[in-house]
């Protein structure tokens, strides 16, 4: 990979690293496809959901603390920024720190459509900068703005040179890919084009591209066993920290999907090393991951001795509860981090996968490569049923009635009480620490048990609920909505 | 009262479509024809030969000056022979949606009330490439039914006619569009008759006037006005006249067969070039 960062556009997944939306097979011919550069995406002549990537790249965004947020479209457009804000104020206040950051929508009438309406955008630049002092300002596209070519990057440019905070024009029409995380990779690109500097020092710091840092007390106070110090990425995080993150020691990430464009890119502009190791979730990903990190800043004594002792602690734990867990079968759906590093612990704690969805699938990484938890699953001969699902629930619903699994774990709002109407326990995997290291492995372990004991809920709302599809749906192959694949 | 014919003008770029509307509209106000032309082109130009220049403030800049809140005699001006002109304008060349500027120029029109009982007809006279749906707008949601395609004996004036005519297809299954034929605005290209006869039938239409090349054109141009007002006697006139006449009498409209683009080239070899290679001339 080359990014580019004068150019303040970002290349969609699909296009980037050949990522796809649609695929029904085993998890080793998805993987070996993907090695051997064959593998092709199947599009949907039936499809149920999606989601607008701009959610994913502003989400990300807004949650940095003290800048503006200026989405230059209609109204509607806008229609996440109540739910960023809720959350961005919540998770600030959770940290004990204050957000001010400001989400504005332009408001795009009909003629602004017509006529254009930079001028007007140029005004609310000016204006946000005059009203909010943000520490920076990041001026976003939309789809109409997309369609009519509205110069956006003209209008930051001129908006540069009277303003002293850095402004960022960030593209982020919802319909250029059919990947929500393209999102993410276009927030990474924002900060890495508008905010980031060229290091002047190494400091002993830590990127962590995370979403919510749930764990932060705890990541801190091990981190600093190590005498290291997590800077939690962008939730919470300051324009100055951000300015910064060339100068630090690593970067790390709790999910490739969010992290890869950000780590590769911190990698091959400034020479930040990348921990591409499998996830933290997990026994053999906690372990990975610290000796990775140990290995990339000089701290391997110090990691193994502090992995011996958490090991002591709590691996007798563990092992008793997963004779309580052995023979149960899943059904997993997720992002495509997640889907596959959440398999390996299901694995690890001896439950079978018999069948994984990923909303998405990159084929590689941006270095070329298979992504690690993928490779991972291949090179220990785990193999499963696996399908890249685009968040259609008509699919999920079909493989839990076909499977009739013990449990069913998502990681998506709203997904998992779906199961739940279907009559299969499940897990919502909603924090993306809980299965983080020895500790949160164990509780993890703990949840899936108190989840499978006690089925009666389950049981009953089945009874009593009348799901949507019908009986003909079920009796159909999973894939019987999915077309040819193309080239 | 009859239903207004409403009635889309397409065809290439600079092929004269404006110039034969306006003269068209004019043989129409000859026969006591109440006549609406509605320019719908950024340029704005599609009502200067009826006006007697560009003085007429588009419908996009009434609603961007003046808000939506304005009266229908603040973009409609009356121009020769009582017909009535409106400009629906656009924005500036390579900023903007000129295509959503149409759409919304037309319903603007409708909601002011333009389209009134005493409408013989309506034309809508059309940027020349139909390069987004806003410029198909005049066909769509049952607004004009009846569409000519101005063209010549040049090929490229074939090519988009060809192209146009895909357009009419697709939005005939939908919104009851058909087209009423060609009309040949002639370039004197030789065998240009046989030409524009052979593409019509093979277009499932038909070649419903061919007019002449006549310099008289110009200079009526210059003077900002129609043929029939600048030399209502001369020749070209009464072509301008028969046209009408075509148009008022025409009851073949068709579902267009558009051509495959070998196809299209075949006929061209047959009449246009082949044949003719050494002595072409304009």
């Amino acid at each position: 990979m080359s990014a580019n960062l004068d150019s303040s556009n970002v290349a969609t997944r699909e296009n980037r690293i050949g990522s796809i939306t649609g695929y029904i097979g085993s998890l080793s011919d998805l993987a070996s496809q993907s090695e051997c550069g064959t593998l092709k995406g199947c599009s949907r002549c039936f499809s149920q959901s999606s989601t607008c990537l701009s959610t994913c790249a502003l989400g990300q965004l807004s949650a940095i603390r003290d800048i503006a947020i200026i989405h230059h479209g209609p109204a509607g457009c806008s229609v996440a920024s109540a739910n960023s804000y809720y959350l961005d104020k919540v998770m600030a206040k959770k940290r004990g720190v204050t957000n001010d950051t400001v989400y504005v929508g332009t408001d795009m009438n009909e003629n602004d459509t017509i006529f254009g309406s930079t001028e007007k955008l140029y005004d609310i630049i000016l204006e946000v900068n005059r009203r909010y002092s943000p520490k920076a300002i990041f001026v976003t596209s939309s789809c109409a703005t997309g369609i009519i070519g509205e110069d956006i990057d003209s209008v930051v440019d001129d908006a540069k040179a009277e303003i002293d905070v850095p402004v960022v024009a960030v593209h982020c029409e919802g319909f250029k890919s059919r990947i929500w995380a393209t999102g993410f990779d276009i927030s990474d690109h924002a900060v890495l084009s508008g905010i980031v500097k060229p290091p002047k020092e190494k400091r002993n710091t830590i990127n962590f591209k995370n979403f919510y840092e749930s764990a932060r007390p705890e990541i801190m106070e091990m981190f600093k066993q190590f005498d290291l110090e997590p800077i939690f990425l962008y939730c919470n995080s300051t324009v100055e920290e951000l300015s910064h993150i060339s100068e630090s020691l690593a970067t790390t990430c709790i999910c490739g999907t969010l992290g890869n464009y950000l780590g590769n890119v911190l990698e091959e502009k400034y020479g930040v090393p990348y921990v591409r190791s499998i996830n933290q979730c997990g026994i053999t990903g906690f372990e990975t991951w610290l000796r990775e990190i140990g290995k990339v800043t000089g701290r391997s004594d110090k990691i193994e001795k502090y992995l011996e002792e958490q090991r002591a602690i709590y691996m007798p734990q563990i092992e008793e509860v997963k004779k309580e867990l052995k023979g149960l079968r899943a059904v997993i759906g997720m992002g495509p981090g997640y889907t596959f590093e959440v398999s390996r612990v299901l694995n690890e704690l001896g439950i079978e996968v018999v069948w994984a969805l990923a909303w998405h699938y990159d084929k590689k990484y941006e270095n070329g490569d298979v992504p690690p938890s993928m490779k991972y699953l291949l090179d220990n001969d785990i193999d499963f049923e696996a399908s890249v699902a685009d968040q259609q629930n008509f699919e999920v619903m079909n493989i839990l009635h076909k499977y009739q699994p013990d449990l069913y774990l998502s990681r998506h709002p709203g997904s998992t009480v779906w199961a739940i109407k279907n009559g299969t326990p499940a897990v919502y995997v909603a924090d993306e620490y809980m299965i983080f290291g020895y500790k949160h492995t164990l509780e993890f372990a703990h949840t899936i048990l108190d989840t499978i004991r006690n089925r009666s809920f389950e049981q009953n709302l089945a009874k009593r609920v009348k799901l949507p599809y019908t009986d003909w749906w079920y009796d159909q192959n999973v894939g019987t909505f999915l077309e040819e694949a193309k080239k | 009262m009859a239903e207004i014919r409403q009635i889309a003008i397409y065809g290439k770029g600079g092929i004269g479509k404006s110039t034969t509307t306006q003269n068209l509209t004019a043989g129409l106000c000859e026969h006591g024809k109440k006549v609406m032309v509605v320019g719908c082109d950024p340029k704005a130009d599609s009502t200067r030969l009826l006006l007697g220049g560009l003085a007429q403030k588009t419908v996009l800049d009434t609603i961007r000056d003046e808000g939506e809140d304005i009266e229908l005699d603040r973009i409609m001006r009356e121009g020769f022979g009582g017909t009535r002109c409106v400009e629906s304008g656009g924005p500036e060349p390579g900023v903007g949606c000129a295509g959503r500027g149409i759409i919304t120029s037309i319903n603007m029109l409708e909601n002011l009330g333009a389209y009134t009982d005493d409408l013989d007809y309506v034309f809508y006279d059309v940027l020349g490439d139909v390069v987004c749906g806003g410029f198909a707008m005049p066909i769509r949601e049952g607004k004009a039914k009846e569409i000519y395609i101005v063209a010549s004996g040049e090929m490229m004036a074939l090519y988009a006619a060809n192209n146009i005519a895909k357009g009419i297809k697709r939005y005939a299954k939908t919104g009851g569009v058909r087209l009423g034929g060609i009309i040949c605005n002639s370039r004197n290209v030789d065998r240009e008759l046989d030409l524009l006869r052979a593409f019509s039938k093979e277009l499932g239409t038909q070649l419903l006037y061919f007019v002449p090349r006549d310099n008289i054109v110009q200079h009526a141009e210059i003077n900002k006005k129609t043929v029939i007002e600048y030399k209502p006697d001369s020749n070209q006139a009464q072509e301008y006249r028969n046209l009408a006449e075509a148009v008022i009498n025409n009851t073949k409209f068709d579902i267009p067969t558009p051509m495959t683009q070998e196809r299209l080239e075949e006929i061209l070899f047959e009449f246009g070039l082949m044949d003719t290679a050494d002595d072409y001339k304009i």
